[in-house]
């Protein structure tokens, strides 16, 4: 087999799949703005494989960081190692506002069809609510990048409708402080730039149509659409699916496994 | 504002009193004065106000002792060592704490406008967000925007549109805790404050608390420190008082000193689940011990050697991270 064949069923991992088709949204050349985690493997693979040029930007401050070992949080030490800049949260953010991050990376407990997310509590706000972390930059960075790619557990309870609580505005918003559901170009005016424009999880890659509407765009090889209804708690459009998502290479894998995470901390 | 004064850990956490407002060093689990939150569990603090740029595993602890009445930020939690901010999270479900959400960037720009002594920061951040829905004005739902407490300002935020463009912006008030509690690396003996490697939102925060506190790895010659003063962050005369103690940022990591060390903080994440657990924790990794080196003894000395981090690298290879 050559190093650039795909990979068949039960030679990878569902998480190795995710991390691929994560690299696979970064095009050369672009400023990608990457948390803890998967990102932070989808990002580092891009830059070994099709996107040698991006240029990643952690939120805690660092820039352009060339790390020989795989950082576990945005502030880790480790992304400092050559960096060009090594600074703080009022450079990068400034960044971001000034229109200068073209793609980032994200997650969150509950998404919805318009990809707005949330990742501050479930099953309401205070008082009924599960408190979880909050915002952190996954709100800003969602407002204010050019495209955002989440990472999402494909499961009934966290796929939804509406948001019980919107952390990271989508496509489709409330309006503060009267709350009209209108469009994201309404709410941001001449600071509208984008939005999110991939979800992938763990059983499909899911892209959004004009109106903002979340649509499925490839099925992971292994599962159907029908797999994927199941686990989504509205009416997904599944009309417009151009295929079966592409396996990691061998060579995908093996850069994985053998040089971007060889300490097995997130490929366990 | 004359030169800092030198005083013991125990000595600058007794300046603390119930009820006032603070905020730290670092990003979540990175560069925390983790030693000065423990003196603050060990000294019984009350009615606590944090407002952070972002939270970690310090306003986690604080909460499960029962030390914080308000929690202002954008984030709390452990990083890859645990999912949620365990104790946080228990305290505000059974509203013994009010939490107050913003998003990271309005959290930053309220420290940027409370630091260069303005009212406000306009942002076009997280428009459209639930952190704006005026239903989750927690603070103002508690009554407390009356003007009676100057660190709580009249409104979360307001919607503005500006004249200039004519473009709709978030503006968000100034903070200015009575309080930043720093861990830095080096600070000169005069008071000169350096920070290696990622500054974080450090100097906004220093910069925007009425007192600061500076607890730094070593005191280093102010001679040596001002060789190369475009290094520095912060100027002694802004500086109030200044603990020298090492490995004070532990279990936090410390840029070019120390690792993080994970595994602490998911032992304390595990443990602090229930009420119960927190205690039992506290009991034996904070009254215990009795002080930071009763803490420094009981982690020994083969785990802060692995901790430690290599010279040329900044960050320790010594440390087992994943499962190979």
């Amino acid at each position: 087999m050559a190093d650039n064949d795909h990979s068949k069923i039960g030679e990878f991992k569902p998480f190795d799949l995710l991390a691929v088709a994560a690299a696979r949204e970064v095009t050369d050349g672009e400023v990608v703005f990457a948390g803890t985690g998967l990102p932070m493997l989808a990002i580092m693979l891009a830059q070994k494989t099709i996107a040698p040029n991006a240029v990643c930007i952690y939120e805690a401050g660092s820039i352009g960081g060339r790390p020989i070992d795989l950082p576990t949080s945005v502030g880790d030490a480790r992304c400092h190692y050559q960096a060009s800049i090594a600074n703080g949260l009022w450079d990068v953010f400034g960044l971001l506002g000034r229109g200068a991050v073209d793609l980032a990376f994200l997650s969150g407990a509950e998404i919805d069809q318009y990809g707005s997310v949330n990742c501050t509590a479930i099953g309401g706000y205070h008082p009924t609510g599960k408190r979880l972390t909050g915002s952190g930059g996954n709100s800003d960075i969602n407002s204010l990048a050019r495209r955002t790619v989440f990472i999402m557990v494909q499961e009934k309870r966290r796929w939804v409708e509406r948001c019980s609580y919107i952390t990271s505005p989508g496509w489709r918003i409330p309006k503060w402080p009267g709350g009209e559901f209108v469009h994201k170009r309404e709410v941001y005016n001449k600071a509208f730039r984008g939005g999110p424009g991939a979800v992938i999880s763990d059983m499909g890659v899911f892209r959004f149509d004009d109106e903002g509407v979340i649509y499925l765009d490839t099925v992971h090889p292994g599962f159907t659409p029908q797999h994927i209804q199941d686990n989504c708690s509205f009416k997904l459009n599944i009309s417009q699916i151009s295929g079966e998502t592409k396996t990691p290479t061998y060579h995908e894998l093996d850069l994985l496994y053998n040089v971007v995470d060889p300490e097995g901390i997130f490929l366990r | 504002m004359g030169r800092p004064q030198k005083v013991s850990l125990a000595e600058a956490v007794r300046l603390i009193q119930d009820g006032d407002s603070l905020t730290f060093s670092g990003f979540t689990i990175w560069r925390r004065p983790m030693a000065a939150i423990m003196e603050m569990v060990r000294q019984g603090k009350k009615d606590l106000h944090l407002i952070m740029v972002n939270g970690g595993p310090h306003d986690d602890m604080l909460s499960g002792a029962g030390c914080v009445k308000i929690w202002e930020s954008c984030w709390s939690g452990h990083e890859m060592f645990g999912k949620i901010p365990g104790n946080l999270a228990r305290k505000a479900e059974a509203g013994e704490l009010i939490c107050e959400d913003y998003s990271h960037v309005q959290m930053l720009y309220r420290f940027v406008a409370g630091s260069q002594g303005i009212p406000f920061m306009p942002t076009y951040s997280a428009m459209g967000s639930d952190m704006l829905n005026p239903e989750y004005d927690m603070l103002g739902k508690a009554g407390l925007r009356d003007g009676s407490n100057p660190k709580i300002p009249a409104l979360k935020y307001e919607m503005y549109t500006e004249k200039f463009t004519g473009s709709e912006v978030v503006l968000v008030p100034a903070a200015q805790p009575d309080w930043c509690i720093a861990h830095v690396q080096m600070v000169g003996s005069e008071g000169t404050v350096r920070v290696l490697g990622q500054n974080f939102a450090d100097e906004e925060a220093m910069k925007a608390a009425d007192k600061l506190i500076v607890i730094a790895e070593e005191i280093v010659p102010e001679e040596f420190i001002r060789r190369e003063p475009e290094h520095n962050l912060i100027p002694p005369h802004l500086v109030d008082y200044i603990v020298e103690l090492p490995w004070a940022g532990h279990p936090s990591g410390c840029f070019d000193y120390y690792e993080a060390d994970g595994e602490f903080i998911k032992n304390f994440y595990n443990q602090t689940r229930t009420q119960e657990g927190f205690d039992r924790w506290a009991q034996e990794w904070i009254f215990d011990v009795r002080d930071h080196d009763g803490y420094l003894n009981k982690l020994g000395v083969n785990r802060l050697e692995k901790l430690r981090a290599s010279r040329a690298l900044g960050y320790s290879q010594k440390v087992k991270r994943g499962s190979r």
